[in-house]
């Protein structure tokens, strides 16, 4: 497949780094998974209220693996960018390697070549595939040590089904290994175990280049000029203009995929997608940030100034985003704020708007451990508006999905999760009634 | 790319140390403060200490630094800190304006002839399709450029590396910020 190889030469020589990403989109499509893994992570820690924050930040995929496990044996580790300036000199080696192969004998070589690399790729990402889905924050993958060697692959994929959640931190380090001891070889890998794969990947590297690359090029028999930096197609113009269009082009690219390993779920190919999940999560983080600051700062009384103060805030600086938000999270912020509004005069009104509405004030842990009893899927808690106030009373609203008993729990207990003593503790009994 | 000076460990210490500075000046500074202005507080330190630890090197903690500075307030907090000059004015826009306005007239004129010669060879079909595609990135481009900090007036390959730089550090910020509050929460709780 003459066309084929030359698109992946290029492709290779181009970035490295697209290969991570096709190769992950290929797993995914080998898996028949939706990406969006609908994995909720009921964890039993003090910091619970984060989990409920993220669910009921919108959108319209539920995959909010974002769910960041706060168990305390995380380790450090070295965030991807560093492997991105590894990333670099070994591209670099490995473009130069390609460039004399390519000069000397032509595809053949050249080929073989990339398949080292595609078996390197293939075998992590294998390693990898099952647990699918990724999460953002840090997993417990973290412990495998950088200087794994080919040998120690096993090592890898037990690696991978330790963690709850491999991030994508995981799937670089795994590739990371895999590029270390693929440079520190020559291709005398199981290549029974990844030709299929290799092959795969090529068949899905072309469609997946070929859309960042969209300079139109034919890409039919080019002729290699290996002195450029960037080579002539044929049926294309070779002018300034479009070099450096397609240069800049490609850095975008480049910066992309560097993009692709921080942000959780990011597996997708094309621009404004990517876009849309980077988007996403800066939100995420900022509001993360909004959170942790006025968490742990004191009693139910003081907290609702700080609720209102902060959807107030969130609405002025929201002032100019218009579609990115969908209708549910728009219904869920107008609700918020009124509650915000009620909770500083008096809670008792803000306890009956919110009974108007079907919804109900409980602490996170109880929610939490509600959400994992009864609720199979992950909508009706996609659909819970959690806003949480430190030790304090949570606002959730559960619609029930099939099988939950659509109990509304009307418990306010500001003082048993934190034992803080605070101001107000208005212990209600539980109540149950069905929507 | 560029290669980045090694991380984690060593960024949240540096992190979390100008953080608790930040907020023991405060402290000092106003004693009695209520919740929503020791919420402020928190955040403000934070948000000072993460972008300090870029030392200026990167638009958005620039940006980000300008802006809290911006209060007067805030500014004799912000000095009290950073005796060490890394509070650093933006740039003059004006260059930038004069450079953005060329390329962007050359951009024009080829956007013109790329997609004549586009169309007579593929189509009008896909270019219609790749136009749409554009607006879409277009329009998200617009929005990350909210919300990244001094995010305003960069093109797409400066964009992109700010708002990876951006990400660590709200991550870095984030998860320093948990660890010290469920550490908090722990210790209240043990007493």
């Amino acid at each position: 497949m003459q066309p084929g190889g030359r698109e992946l030469e290029a492709m290779n020589i181009n970035s490295l780094l697209n290969q991570e990403q096709s190769l992950q989109e290929m797993n995914n499509h080998q898996n028949g998974q939706p990406q969006m893994s609908s994995h909720f992570d009921p964890t039993s820690s003090h910091d619970d209220f984060l989990d409920q924050m993220m669910s009921s930040i919108p959108s319209s995929n539920s995959s909010f693996n974002w769910d960041v496990s706060s168990d305390a044996a995380r380790a450090d580790h070295a965030l991807p960018s560093t492997l991105l300036s590894q990333f670099d000199d070994q591209s670099a080696q490995l473009i130069s390697k390609l460039r004399q192969h390519q000069i000397s004998s032509g595809a053949a070589k050249v080929l073989m070549l990339q398949q080292q690399l595609l078996l390197s790729r293939g075998l992590t990402g294998n390693g990898l595939r099952t647990p699918s889905g990724a999460s953002g924050g840090e997993s417990g993958l973290l412990q495998i040590p950088l200087n794994l060697t080919n040998g120690d692959h096993a090592d890898v994929v037990d690696g991978s089904f330790q963690s709850t959640n491999p991030a994508d931190d995981a799937s670089v380090q795994g590739l990371f290994n895999g590029f270390t001891g693929t440079l520190g070889q020559t291709a005398n890998q199981s290549q029974h175990f990844h030709h299929p794969q290799a092959q795969n990947f090529g068949a899905s590297a072309v469609p997946g280049m070929n859309q960042p690359a969209a300079s139109g090029s034919t890409g039919g028999g080019t002729p290699a000029q290996p002195r450029q930096r960037v080579r002539a197609r044929r049926g294309q113009a070779t002018d300034p203009h479009s070099i450096a269009e397609r240069l800049r082009r490609e850095r975008i690219a480049e910066r992309m995929k560097a993009l692709q390993e921080l942000v959780p779920n990011a597996n997708k190919t094309d621009k404004a997608s990517m876009l849309d999940e980077i988007i996403d999560y800066v939100k995420f983080l900022q509001l993360q940030v909004k959170v942790l600051s006025m968490s742990r700062l004191g009693g139910a009384t003081a907290v609702a100034p700080l609720v209102a103060d902060m959807s107030s805030e969130r609405r002025s600086s929201n002032g100019t985003q218009t579609a990115s938000s969908s209708n549910n999270n728009e219904t869920m912020t107008v609700t918020e704020n009124q509650v915000a509004k009620l909770m500083e005069e008096d809670m008792g009104t803000a306890m009956q708007y919110l009974q108007g509405k079907g919804l109900c004030l409980m602490p996170i842990s109880l929610a939490t451990a509600i959400s994992a009893a009864t609720c199979h899927s992950r909508n009706p808690l996609a659909a819970t508006n959690n806003l949480n106030t430190s030790n304090n009373p949570l606002i959730s609203g559960e619609h029930g999905g099939p099988t939950s008993p659509s109990m509304s729990v009307l418990t306010v207990q500001s003082a048993a999760i934190g034992g803080n003593g605070a101001g107000e503790a208005s212990v209600k009994d539980a109540t149950s009634f069905s929507k | 790319m560029k290669a980045r000076t090694g991380y984690s460990t060593s960024l949240k210490q540096e992190f979390l140390k100008k953080w608790i500075k930040g907020i023991r000046i405060y402290s000092n500074f106003k004693k009695d403060m209520n919740i929503l202005e020791r919420k402020k507080a928190i955040k403000l330190s934070a948000d000072l200490a993460i972008a300090s630890t870029r030392n200026a090197s990167t638009r958005w903690s620039r940006t980000l630094t300008a802006n809290i500075s911006k209060n007067e307030t805030n500014k004799i907090f912000v000095e009290q800190i950073f005796s060490d000059s890394e509070v650093i004015k933006k740039e003059a826009p004006s260059r930038l304006m004069a450079r953005s306005n060329r390329i962007a007239s050359k951009k024009i004129w080829r956007r013109s002839h790329i997609t004549q010669i586009k169309a007579r060879k593929m189509g009008p079909y896909a270019v219609k399709a790749r136009s749409i595609a554009k607006k879409l990135v277009k329009n998200r481009t617009k929005v990350l450029k909210s919300l990244v900090p001094g995010g305003e007036n960069m093109d797409g390959i400066s964009l992109i590396k700010e708002t990876l730089d951006y990400i660590v550090s709200l991550r870095v910020q984030v998860d320093v910020m948990r660890r010290l509050a469920s550490a908090a929460e722990n210790s209240t709780r043990s007493l």
